[in-house]
């Protein structure tokens, strides 16, 4: 039997709805999976139907934040997520939001938050549904992450996740991984602009790469490219201090950032940093192209 | 009767009251909003950047050029490079290429006796995402585009492969959508023409004409585009009487009692925006055909819009020539943002229609921030005396199911509207 999905929105932008739909093989995903529900496409019941009362179902995606007044279909969405929660086998928080809270945390609802999560910050509704819960953070997610995760469940194989319920196959990694200006954050190459195939966005331009959790460099967006790769800073996305003021700057001390790579001690990294910037590699002062 | 119009990006209530089995009036209630304008406030404002594309994850790359645009516009002289625009206009395009596939084959198809086609939808609308992932990093969610230009470099591969996703695009199109030599159809100026051929978008609007529908979806015939570019022309059409010059001035927001939507007016009048629209005022030959014949109706509106992704595709082709790889993607502005105290306004074309974006800084952060989204100007909802342009498409109708068929000729994207 088909594995039963219903995907509920909590307040959200569908970014991650439409993230999912850059998935190129979901002919294949739709043969092996059934939506009881999705916000866009054609599925097994009403939104109406689904809330009435609870229908068969195995996995629970939830995106977007919730909130105590926050109502789909006339009804609470905390409610329509404890029904459905006990009798599903598995819970997925699709995105940001629903995983920390994410942009939404901060829209006119009260209270809104992530399913377990504000920020870091654990809440207390939906605790006992902890132990079947799996977080896919990111805003908006990477499709095959949970495309892989959803074939993961129904496959029962062993997903082993972080403290926030993460997968650690996808976000054990930093979003640094992979990235094409590796080398200039290696060697502290400090002199990037924008525009440029050269330079690392870490020490300017608020880039988050090397303390945020994810596979962007590693699986690619839409499978061909990264926003640090084509010259953004990474925002931290997947992270539950999402999104922090002053996206576009590097927070210093002393001319040390204050956030270092993810395990690395302040003194390790000047230590380091000297050390690197000594080398004054020609080839990584010099145009590409 | 209270109907819960579903799959609209969220969810809106209409409330019908019939009179002689006919619909004699529709109230439209869009039930959630998250206040994304609050968020933006105090915040520095390169932030605007990252937050606004979350305002919609199906037209996010718009909110993101209005932005852009809108912080450049607080600047007295900021100089952005010819390069940097072109990218910026492919990406969008780009943008409106995608969506108008998914509101093709995933809303307007099912209500043609044809099952969501979601293979297709999702085959054509990913190569344009992947488009857009060459030049921008990713879709959706991107934040390339930055005051002074765009983040990303453009190699020659990066060209040459946006090149051959525009025609793998316009291969689908013709595939599948209207069989026609693509360079006949971009200048094809008889309907009639269309119905010698064969495609998925031939038999939508064969079924319109079969189904006698062609009068569906009439409205006011006043269109308006604020959001000109080297394709698209600003201006407003009333009838096929086509006025270049429209002003921001000239745009009024109405808080609505029960709808957590604004309506908006230009001069006190509800206006049409989105593809149609554009078609009007650019006075695209085919869509002028059908206008003549057909009106306003869901006919026009669902040519109008199909026939822009191929007009896209093929424009974008163009715009890919005119870049001077030469020319730098990203010119340093020569005041810092953070000394900017000023106002600044934008208007780009979204998928649906004019998007515009208005702020105020103060030393570079946020002090206010306002958006007018497409649906708002289409989905309006105004008593019997001065209805919305969607509300007025709808009555007369006599089902609840006929009204759903004009109500999504819309485009309907529920998280906009309210953002």
């Amino acid at each position: 039997m088909k594995p039963r999905i219903l995907w509920i929105s909590g307040i959200s932008c569908y970014g991650n709805v439409h993230s999912f739909l850059t998935y190129t093989n979901i002919d294949i995903f739709l043969d092996d999976f059934e939506f009881i529900y999705h916000p866009v496409l054609d599925s097994t019941y009403t939104l109406t139907q689904i809330v009435e009362d609870v229908k068969g179902c195995d996995i629970l995606l939830i995106d977007g934040a919730v909130a105590d007044d926050f109502m789909r279909a006339d009804k609470s969405i905390k409610n329509i997520i404890q029904k459905y929660a006990s009798v599903v086998n598995k819970i997925i928080t699709v995105g940001t939001c629903a995983t920390f809270g994410g942009i939404f945390q901060h829209s006119s609802y009260t209270g809104a938050s992530g399913v377990h999560f504000k920020a870091d910050e654990l809440q207390s509704d939906f605790l006992h549904l902890r132990h079947k819960t799996i977080s896919i953070s990111g805003c908006p997610i990477q499709p095959e992450i949970l495309v892989n995760t959803l074939y993961e469940i129904k496959n029962n194989m062993d997903i082993k996740l972080d403290s926030f319920l993460r997968p650690k196959e996808y976000f054990g990694y930093t979003i640094h991984n992979g990235c094409t200006r590796n080398e200039y954050f290696e060697y502290k190459v400090d002199n990037h602009n924008f525009g440029e195939l050269e330079g690392c966005l870490y020490y300017d331009y608020g880039c988050q790469a090397p303390y945020s959790s994810g596979s962007c460099n590693k699986i690619l967006w839409n499978e061909v490219n990264s926003k640090t790769r084509s010259g953004s800073p990474c925002f931290g996305c997947t992270e539950y201090t999402f999104p922090k003021i002053g996206l576009f700057e590097t927070k210093k001390n002393m001319g040390i950032p204050e956030n270092l790579p993810l395990g690395v001690p302040k003194r390790a990294y000047i230590t380091i940093a000297g050390v690197a910037k000594a080398f004054k590699i020609d080839r990584l002062n010099k145009k590409l192209m | 009767m209270i109907e819960l119009i579903e799959k609209i990006e969220g969810e809106a209530k209409l409330d019908f009251r019939f009179a002689n089995d006919l619909i004699d009036f529709v109230e439209i209630e869009f039930l959630t909003a998250r206040g994304i304008e609050n968020i933006l406030k105090n915040r520095p404002a390169m932030d605007a950047l990252v937050i606004n594309p979350r305002v919609c994850g199906i037209c996010g790359h718009a909110h993101l050029i209005a932005t852009v645009q809108a912080l450049e516009n607080c600047y007295e002289n900021i100089e952005i490079s010819q390069k940097a625009k072109i990218v910026r206009e492919l990406t969008l395009n780009f943008e409106l290429i995608q969506n108008h596939f998914k509101w093709f084959y995933l809303v307007i198809l099912p209500f043609f006796g044809k099952p969501q086609d979601p293979k297709k939808a999702v085959l054509a609308s990913s190569l344009m995402a992947k488009a857009i992932a060459v030049l921008a990093g990713q879709y959706p969610h991107n934040s390339y585009a930055i005051v002074g230009g765009i983040t990303s470099y453009i190699t020659n591969g990066d060209l040459i492969k946006v090149r051959s996703l525009i025609d793998e695009c316009l291969m689908f199109f013709h595939n599948n959508l209207v069989d026609a030599d693509i360079d006949e159809f971009w200048i094809c100026d008889s309907i009639e023409h269309i119905f010698e051929k064969n495609g998925d978008l031939v038999d939508v609007l064969m079924k319109i004409i079969y189904n006698n529908q062609t009068d569906f979806g009439k409205s006011y015939d006043r269109f308006i585009v604020f959001g000109g570019n080297s394709y698209f022309k600003s201006g407003k059409s009333n009838k096929t009487v086509v006025n270049e010059h429209v002003k921001f001035d000239y745009v009024q927001e109405e808080l609505i009692d029960k709808s957590y939507a604004k309506n908006v007016y230009y001069k006190n009048k509800s206006f049409e925006v989105g593809p149609l629209a554009r078609a009007m005022v650019n006075k695209t030959p085919l869509i002028r055909d059908a206008h003549r014949k057909y009106g306003d109706s869901i006919f026009s509106r669902i040519l109008a819009r199909m026939c822009e992704t191929a007009q896209l595709l093929h424009h974008s082709k163009q715009l890919i020539k005119m870049i001077d790889q030469k020319e730098p993607s990203f010119i340093k502005p020569k005041v810092d943002i953070k000394q900017i105290s000023s106002t600044g306004i934008s208007s780009v074309e979204a998928a649906r229609g004019s998007l515009i974006h208005n702020i105020e800084l103060i030393g570079g952060n946020i002090k206010n921030y306002a958006i007018i989204t497409p649906t708002q100007w289409n989905l309006g909802c105004g008593n019997k005396k001065n209805l919305g342009v969607a509300q007025n498409a709808m009555i007369g109708l006599s089902s609840i199911d006929e009204a759903k068929l004009v109500f999504k000729s819309f485009d309907v994207c529920s998280v906009c509207t309210t953002h």
